[in-house]
This record gives C-alpha cells, structure tokens and sequence, in this order.
C-alpha cells in the first residue's frame, strides 16, 4: 500500500519537477510565452541592491542577543555630494501601557496611565549620515524615520511625559535605536551596517526598509524582511504554554514534584 | 552561563539561579520552611515580572516540599482529614486569590500590592516570632510550667469532626478557614505558607507539634500545584525553565541548612527566623517608600 502510494506521489511530482528543478532558477524558454511575460524584464534596473544577512535570527535556550547585517550597493556614488543610505528596522507591533508612579500616602503605587497601540517592539534606524540631515522634515515624517517620527494612537491620560518615557525606556533596553552606529561606505558604492538586537528582542516579523537618497529625495527603496523565532526547547515550552496551559500547568507540577523527589534522593547521603 | 527563559522571555546567568535556589534551600533547611517568601522577592529584585515570580515560585516550593512530605508520610506523621479539609479551603483560598491577581494585573498594581502583602505579612509576623522566642528563652532560664491545650470561643463552631491522628475533635470551620488565607496569600505572594500555616496550626487549631510538619507540607504541595495550574490557565506565567533551576539549587541547599539546622536549639532558631523575615519586610517597605529611580514603566499587553 505504501509503495503504491509512493510510486502515485511520484508520478504528481515528476511532471512539477521536469518544469523547475528544485534548487536551480526557472529556466525560461524564449518561445514561452506565459514565463517570458512573468520575468520583470521591462523595468529598468533599480540603482540600489541591498540584502540581510540572514533570513532569520534564532531564539534558543542559549539566546543572548543577535544582530542583523545588512549591506548592497548603490549605482550612485556615495558619500559627499553624491548619495546616502538610510535604513530602518522594524519589528513586530503590539499594545504598550505607559504608567507613571505617583506617591501615596508616603508609597510610591503606579498611578495614571497611557495605552499606546501598535508599538514596534524593535525599531532601528540607521544611516551613512542622520535621517534628519539628508531629508525634509515632511518627508521623514511621513515615512516615519527617526524615533520621533514614530506615531501611535493613545488613549487614556493625555497630559504627562508619556511619549517620552515610551521612547526612553525602549532605547535604554536597546529595543529602539537611532544612529546607534553608522552605515559605512567602501569604494563609494558598497554600504553596509551591523545592528545589535537585544536579548529582549520580540519573536516574529521584522521588516526592512534600505533607502537611497539623494539631493533630498528617496530616489530607489528596497524592502527585505527577517524572522526572529523561537526554537528548540524554548519554543517548545512558549507554545505549549500558550496553546495548553491546561496540560502546560499539570506537567510543571509534575516536572517539580519529580526533580524535588529525585533531588532529594540523590543529595541525601552528601 | 545565560540561559533564555522563555515565558519571563528574558535572558539570565543560570548559576546565579541556581545560587538562588540554593540560598533559599539552605534557610529554609535550617528553619524547616519552603522559602518561598524568601525566593519571591529575589527574583522581583533580579527582575523576573511578578506574575512569573510569583507563579514559578509556588511551583518550586511545591518542588522543594515534596520530598518532606514523602518522608512525613512514611513516619506516618499525616492527619489526612485535617490535611484534607485544609486543602480544600487552600483551593478555595487560592482560586480567589489568582482572580484577585489577574484583576491587579489590569490595573497596573501587582508589584506595588504583591509587596504590601509581604511587608504587613512578614513584618506582622516577624515581629510576632522574635518576641515569642525571647520570651520562650527567657521562660527556659525562669522555668515556668506552661499550659498544655487551652479552650476558647473557637471551640463552641458547629460542623464538629473527629481527627484521629490529632486526637482533636472540633469544628471544621476554622481550619478550613485558616486554608482559605492560606491558599489566598500562596496565589498572591507565591510562598507555600508554611511560615505561617505551621504556627496557625499550633495554635489556633491546637494539633500537636509533631502531625503539623507533615500535614502542613500536604496542604503546601496540595495548593502549590493548585497555584501552579491556576497561574498556567489564567495567566500563562509558569516558566518551569526557572522554577528548575532554581529546585537545583534549592534540593542541594536544604540539605546543607538541615544538617545545620539540627544543631541549634528551637527558640533560637525561630529567633533568628524571625530576625530573617522581619529583615525581608524593611527591605520591601524600603523599596516602597523610596523614591523610584524611574517614574514610568511599560507593561505590554499580551
């Protein structure tokens, strides 16, 4: 039975497999017309090429901070009368409250508070000189590069610092930074720049935007995207607390009822 | 060496947990006690969010106390009914008590209420242990005979039961009662109670001193693992990664304070207990009053 069905998955894929080899680029036939209408051959070539690293930075047992590289060239020279680079990452959004300590009674107890929506838990931005010196101010808000150029929808207590101190406590864990180290430029034309994720990095999709710019203007900008995932054990136990907590909480007990027992017999006699 | 805990998603030197844990293992080896009242604010102080330093510090006390219970039981120094009616006011107890957390949670306010209830709880009976000590030591100098068993209005409740290893025959209102508060600051404060369930039993219930170990350590591993799942289902914030780390140490170092622990005598053990919890209230109430290093902090909603 198996072998039959072996020999029906491979007579499916045969076919698949004789129009694109795995692992090799599609080959395009010039008398093809429907493949040779896919490839993008009409559009000028783009005068920026940029790539990460990586596909994708791995949270394990071990983690203690990564960092993505991401590096290209540029078809305008760089540097000084000629173009710059601007880069921004940009990691997964959630839901921040902001809350500020107030003294009662001689105590200090968090007191009012401001829900700030879809916050990137991550945000970098780096370029060969600042974002504010290359663009216009309208421009680089619009695109919201720079820190504060970021904007959220808030709601709750409106007067306060609390924009400030969103800002503030992310760059003091590293998780938003700006200008934090620049891009740097080889022979005027290959850039690239290393940006450190913390150890407190969310999990999931990080975007990131590499732009050209020049005489103001962002004149090519190219998307890339990354992963930062959990694997191995560490996954493993999130995902189980998160989908059984049921089944997740009974094994705790039971893990730590078996270590304290097993503990206590080995360590007896020492 | 850093090792990632995945649900406080924070990264930090497993051996200093482990240090941790054997620490709090050695104490309360040498006083008889989970120390979990010991461990939860160690770890708030390392930085671990209070739900998981709550939640995985009940589930290391479970762990810790386990291997007493095991040996309690085989010298058959278990009241079972008591243990029983105890559990299930523990249950009760700490049902309320992870509603109650999970509502300060919304409002911003656990770290600020989990050290009130460890200050007033800890101070009140810190204070409680090193008078009672000095008294008993200067009673020991003096030799003045003290009564056995006293009756009070307690003894009038309804609801009366038989317990046999005991030799106890009252209601069952106030040690189920006593379960109730107990199980209620075990979900609050992530400590197994034993601090304060051992001298509740003494004297409130009035069991003699040698079923209260062991019947404590029952209702301890009983409302632990009740903690435990209750955290898990309602608030996801078991990190069983720490809570192992932690055991450890804490496995190791009990038995170290045990041996210790034999040679000091009774009252100057619970002076110096009390001495150690009175020390834990002042540095929460200290952190409490002092003015914080940063006005603003972030929570993020999951």
């Amino acid at each position: 039975m198996r072998r039959l069905l072996l020999a029906l998955m491979l007579f499916w894929a045969l076919p698949v497999a004789a129009q694109t080899p795995p692992g090799e680029p599609r080959v395009v036939l010039p008398l093809d017309p429907p493949l040779a209408a896919a490839r993008p051959a009409a559009a000028p070539e783009s005068p920026l090429i940029a790539h990460l690293s990586q596909a994708s930075a791995e949270i394990s047992t071990t983690f203690s901070g990564s960092s993505i590289f991401v590096f290209g060239t540029s078809a305008v020279p760089l540097g000084l009368d000629g173009g710059d680079i601007v880069v921004v990452v940009r990691g997964p959004t959630d839901a921040v409250t902001v809350r500020r300590k107030v003294r009662v009674l001689g105590m200090w107890f968090n007191g009012p508070s401001t829900r700030f929506e879809n916050v990137p838990g991550f945000y970098g931005v780096a370029g060969t000189m600042p974002a504010w010196h290359v663009l216009p101010e309208d421009l680089r808000r619009r695109y919201g590069i720079g820190l504060d150029a970021l904007e959220f929808q808030r709601s709750g207590a409106s007067s306060g610092n609390f924009r400030e101190a969103l800002e503030e406590l992310h760059r003091e864990q590293q998780l938003w930074l700006e200008d934090s180290a620049p891009v740097r430029v080889e022979g005027n034309r290959l850039f690239y720049v290393r940006l450190p994720l913390p150890a407190t990095v969310p999990a999931g999709r990080y975007g990131v935007e590499v732009m050209l710019v020049r005489n103001q203007q962002v004149i090519a900008h190219q998307e890339l995207a990354f992963a930062v995932e959990r694997v191995g054990t560490a996954a493993t136990i999130a995902d189980v607390s998160r989908e059984r907590p049921l089944l997740y909480g009974v094994m705790c007990v039971l893990l730590a009822a078996v270590a304290g027992w097993l503990g206590s017999v080995l360590f007896r006699r020492g | 060496m850093q090792v990632y805990l995945p649900i406080a998603e924070m990264s930090v030197n497993a051996f200093l947990l482990m240090g941790i844990g054997f620490g709090v293992g050695w104490l309360s080896g040498l006083f008889g006690v989970g120390g979990g009242f010991l461990l939860t604010p160690s770890l708030l102080l390392l930085g671990v969010p209070a739900p998981v330093a709550v939640a995985s510090g009940a589930n290391q006390v479970l762990g810790a106390s386990v291997s007493g219970l095991i040996a309690q039981w085989r010298r058959g120094n278990v009241d079972w009914v008591m243990g029983i009616v105890l559990v299930v006011g523990g249950l009760i107890g700490s049902a309320i008590g992870t509603q109650f957390f999970a509502w300060l949670r919304t409002l911003g306010l656990v770290d600020a209420v989990v050290a009130i209830f460890y200050i007033v709880v800890l101070g009140s009976l810190g204070s409680l242990m090193v008078m009672e000590s000095v008294r008993a030591i200067l009673r020991r100098r003096a030799s003045v005979p003290r009564r056995l068993h006293q009756h009070f209005w307690m003894h009038g409740l309804p609801l009366k039961l038989r317990f046999r290893k005991s030799r106890l025959f009252i209601s069952v209102i106030p040690p189920a009662l006593v379960g109730v508060v107990i199980g209620l600051l075990s979900a609050v404060m992530g400590v197994g109670g034993g601090f304060m369930l051992v001298p509740a039993m003494i004297y409130l219930i009035g069991m003699p001193t040698s079923v209260v170990i062991g019947t404590s350590l029952f209702q301890i591993v009983c409302v632990t693992a009740g903690v435990t799942v209750l955290a898990s289902v309602q608030m996801g914030s078991v990190d069983i990664v720490l809570t192992l780390l932690l055991l450890i140490g804490g496995v190791v170092g009990a038995q170290f304070g045990a041996a210790l622990g034999g040679r000091l005598r009774g009252e100057e053990t619970r002076f110096l207990l009390g001495l150690l919890v009175l020390a834990v209230a002042l540095l929460l109430g200290w952190g409490l009053v002092e003015a914080p290093d940063r006005l603003f902090s972030l929570s993020f909603d999951k």
